[in-house]
């Protein structure tokens, strides 16, 4: 089991997993929102209506596979620290998300390739979901940069030989 | 005011990897469609919506590329991932062009059912160098801390490391330790810091409330950047895990780290500040 916990954390690839599998949601959904927004001057004629339908069902692909690291990265902070709550919070932003874009995609079945504007009910749902999607990569964005999570915890060892030979203080091994 | 701006601060999360989904998941999507367009020629359209979707990846590099080149340049010169940083901008700068010949050879051509090889294959090793370059680019939050805390500072960071040496100056002294002048820390700002190696030895050189402080460069946690750190009255911060230190003596004042911090003794002489190191250590240095 040991690895293929490793996998799913990214060990194999000295670099974590989660933050890249999320670039395909992150960047399809708001995309989404935008064709579904230029689908109202009907650019492209249906064009900017289907680009929408693909960008969503590859968004909610993708975002199944950024659970299960996701999670795994999540269940390695300790619950004292504050990214463990940001975490929680991010994590149920996510999961209203993709609700709402699997909705949104039910919606948009029927006549993705037919309409040449997105109507009123899957654009408020793009709409909401993409909000809440900003925010809650924000979020996760804030538990790397602000709080070191998943920072130097595969090159830990590269850095404790640098400030070795830096003549610094070191904790023990 | 604009760096900081492009750099995220106002934020507190730099706008570089925010911004760097949408060209990573357009330029993905639009090799997927042009791929469905191989597998599925009944399906009408797809040749034009990749092409669409190539539009807009395009034109989110564009506007990634503005924080990215001012990250970049925020690195610190001998920073051992500076390597690394220039190989991530040199080939997204390929990866922009590729995609921009990719639109304008398949500008003409929007209404085939299929997509021809030539495009298809400027996508294919524009997605392949993009991974590359997009992995580098993780690389460098998560392997060096690149960007991480960096908002919480508010003073700018050492451009480059200071090299110094005590062995012409061991001979001057009768003492155990020995006095090294440091020629630009009489230029600091409160709150700035000078990142400094003496025979091997590095030392951050703090400016706090008109005093100055020496202390190990590397946190004892994970070792991340102390010159890099922000101050909160005599405690120096880790931008990576926000470890507390006092400077004035090393002790930790706030986790995760553990261990406290070898500090350096501060004299004025002469007018200049000089950082006392023991000097074993020099001896040390000079028979090896």
């Amino acid at each position: 089991m040991k690895w293929s916990l490793d996998l799913l954390k990214g060990k194999w690839l000295k670099h974590p997993l989660h933050p890249i599998i999320v670039h395909v949601p992150m960047a399809m959904w708001p995309s989404a929102l935008i064709f579904d927004l230029l689908s109202q001057w009907q650019i492209g004629g249906n064009a900017m209506v289907r680009l929408s339908f693909y960008a969503i069902i590859f968004g909610l692909v993708v975002s199944l596979l950024a659970v299960p690291t996701g999670v795994l990265d999540w269940s390695g902070i300790k619950k004292e620290k504050p990214a463990w709550k940001i975490g929680l919070y991010h994590m149920m932003l996510n999961l209203i998300a993709v609700l709402l874009f699997a909705i949104n995609f039910g919606l948009r079945m029927q006549d993705f390739r037919e309409a040449t504007t997105v109507a009123r009910i899957p654009l408020g749902l793009s709409f909401i979901g993409t909000g809440l999607l900003i925010g809650s990569a924000y979020l996760g964005g804030r538990m790397v940069y602000t709080y070191g999570i998943s920072v130097a915890r595969m090159s830990k060892a590269k850095w404790r030989k640098i400030a070795e030979a830096g003549g610094a203080n070191l904790p023990p091994e | 005011m604009l760096k900081d701006f492009l750099e995220g601060k106002p934020l507190r999360h730099p706008l570089h990897p925010m911004l760097v989904h949408f060209p990573i998941g357009l330029f993905l999507l639009s090799l997927l469609l042009d791929l469905a367009s191989l597998a599925f020629p009944s399906v009408p359209n797809l040749v034009r919506d990749s092409f669409y979707a190539m539009l807009l990846g395009v034109i989110t590099t564009l506007i990634a590329a503005v924080p990215g080149v001012v990250d970049y340049t925020d690195i610190r010169s001998d920073h051992p991932a500076k390597r690394t940083a220039t190989t991530h901008l040199t080939l997204n700068l390929i990866v922009v062009a590729l995609y921009g010949i990719n639109l304008g050879v398949r500008s003409s051509s929007l209404v085939d059912p299929k997509i021809s090889f030539g495009p298809l294959i400027l996508s294919l090793v524009g997605v392949g160098l993009l991974s590359v370059s997009g992995y580098l680019g993780g690389r460098l939050v998560y392997d060096a801390g690149i960007s991480v805390g960096r908002h919480k500072r508010r003073t700018p960071t050492p451009e480059s490391t200071l090299h110094l040496f005590m062995a012409n100056l061991a001979s001057n002294e009768n003492s155990d330790v020995i006095f090294v002048p440091i020629p630009e820390a009489d230029r600091l700002g409160e709150r700035e810091t000078l990142r400094v190696e003496i025979d091997g030895q590095v030392i951050t050189i703090a400016k706090i409330d008109q005093g100055f402080y020496a202390f190990q460069e590397f946190c004892t946690h994970r070792f991340g950047p102390l010159s890099e750190g922000t101050f909160k009255d005599f405690n120096v911060q880790c931008p990576w895990h926000n470890s507390c230190f006092d400077v004035r003596t090393g002790k930790v004042t706030q986790g995760p780290a553990k261990v406290d911090l070898k500090t350096f003794t501060i004299e004025i002489r002469d007018g200049k500040v000089a950082v006392g190191l023991p000097r074993a250590a020099a001896t040390h240095d000079q028979k090896a």
